[in-house]
């Protein structure tokens, strides 16, 4: 079964597939940045009383997460132009990968500031603290610790995500196995080449994770 | 105990119609009504807390003790009513509560400690963050008020390596860092083990013997006794009594707070 299989092409590739790991590994980094920022500006909406801020946040949040990424990706790309906007296809990418993590981290942003006990909150407000001194002092700092995880989570997938950049000629990492399965005919070794990429990538990840669990565990709280 | 306080319902008169411009108690409640939907929790309360004076308020569970004194620092709003401590009307929107509870300490049920800071840290927040006070000083003044706690040795220490005896003084301290004019114990002593509650009301009564206004919501009779000018026996919402503590242990006058004695003395 496997004397069909080429390793000599899939050798002979490798500057292609290193090209599209690397621009899979920016391109994740940077909408992950934004999609932190983006996630950041939609919590803070989310958690204000009046429902000025709440309503368009939490409309934008359930219409990210109804709708598939793909689509997202394909308004972008194809309607934005028609609507007179026209981006280059890294800059699309980036911003579909941005917008829709976003609206993820917001609700793990949320989940974890609503995850400290309210005698946090009421012993900070009986020390006359200020809205905002027991946000910075108390609710975020215990927040950050029970948010990294599941970011981190959110992380892993965002850079799985970034294969549907594919479908908009991005080049990284699935377009180079694209690249080999249609110039060579070898989708075998294309794409389970890209997959050992994707999973060097998640152990990656995943490592980090463990490492910044153990740092806050480390790190005093409810150690 | 010579002194003889006010009892609940003799404070001056024309105080009523314009609270806050009188002088008043250093917590004064007047005619105050609090509902949890259809739950009338608090009834016409009315009752003066004069500068270091300390009151404790017992009565059985669900009697509205904890959500009187945690309406003091606004942790709980009032429906109606005058609340005025420290001369200024608690629910006046003139009011900046932000400043008030700066003066008022407030001592949880389950402590309640910052987990991501050490004992000295908690202690110190507040007073350079809310109080301005430069870090170096608040520090300093941190570790005295641990050791008067008996914690010199913990200052480093996260809430999670501490007992909560330990926890408890540590929230105590973080109240007098901020030098307040009145504190407030809501159930100090309930969330602990027995053999640590003597712990805790020993500083509790370090801290009524330097002349604190407290009141001080426990079932520690002994406590009571000891340093409480006054008892405050309620039920349903409503000040059913009121009286020293040798009145109120030796002579309750009431059916309800006879009943209540029974059941905490028994053991």
């Amino acid at each position: 079964m496997l004397e069909n299989f080429s390793f000599r092409t899939i050798v002979e590739y490798l500057p292609l597939f290193a090209q599209g790991l690397v621009t899979t590994v920016w391109l994740s980094a940077i909408s992950f940045v934004g999609a932190l920022v983006v996630g950041i500006v939609l919590c803070a909406m989310n958690l204000q009383r009046g429902w000025l801020f709440r309503a368009p946040a939490k409309a934008y949040i359930d219409a990210v997460r109804a709708t598939p990424l793909l689509a997202q990706l394909y308004f972008l790309y194809f309607g934005l132009p028609r609507l007179g906007f026209v981006l280059p296809e890294l800059v699309v990418g980036i911003l579909a990968l941005s917008l829709n993590s976003g609206a993820y981290i917001a609700e793990i942003i949320r989940a974890g500031i609503l995850s400290i006990p309210r005698g946090q909150v009421e012993a900070s407000v009986a020390s006359g603290m200020t809205y905002t001194q027991r946000m910075r002092l108390v609710v975020l700092p215990q927040a950050f610790k029970v948010t990294i995880p599941p970011l981190l989570g959110q992380a892993i997938v965002l850079v799985k995500d970034s294969a549907l950049l594919s479908l908009i000629s991005v080049a990284e990492l699935t377009r180079a196995g694209q690249l080999l399965a249609s110039d060579r005919f070898m989708p075998a070794e294309g794409f389970l080449t890209i997959a050992a990429f994707y999973l060097l990538l998640y152990y990656g990840l995943k490592a980090l994770a463990v490492l910044s669990g153990r740092w806050l565990g480390t790190a005093g709280a409810r150690a | 105990m010579t002194s003889n306080p006010k009892g609940p319902n003799d404070y001056d008169q024309s105080g009523m119609t314009q609270p806050g411009l009188t002088k008043t108690g250093m917590i004064d409640f007047r005619g105050v009504n609090k509902w949890f939907g259809a739950l009338n929790v608090l009834r016409d309360i009315t009752l003066s807390v004069e500068p270091r004076e300390v009151v404790v308020v017992c009565g059985p569970s669900g009697s509205g003790k904890s959500t009187l004194i945690r309406c003091i620092n606004g942790l709980e709003t009032i429906k109606d009513g005058h609340l005025i401590v420290d001369g200024q009307r608690v629910g006046d929107p003139a009011t900046n509560m932000t400043q008030l509870r700066t003066e008022i300490g407030f001592v949880f049920q389950s402590f309640n400690l910052y987990p991501h800071k050490t004992a000295l840290e908690n202690v110190t927040l507040a007073p350079i963050h809310v109080r301005k006070i430069p870090r170096a000083e608040a520090e300093q003044a941190g570790r005295v008020l641990l050791a008067k706690v008996g914690l010199a040795d913990k200052v480093n220490a996260y809430p999670a390596q501490l007992s909560g005896g330990q926890q408890q003084r540590v929230a105590i301290a973080r109240c007098l860092g901020m030098r307040p004019k009145i504190m407030l114990f809501d159930e100090p002593t309930s969330a602990l083990d027995p053999e640590m509650i003597s712990e805790v009301l020993d500083v509790m009564v370090a801290v009524a013997e330097e002349g604190m206004t407290m009141m001080v919501v426990t079932h520690e009779m002994g406590f009571a006794r000891k340093v409480a000018q006054r008892v405050v026996f309620m039920d349903a919402g409503a000040i059913v009594e009121s009286g020293t503590p040798d009145e109120f242990f030796s002579h309750p006058k009431t059916d309800r707070s006879r009943a209540f004695l029974s059941k905490i003395l028994r053991h």
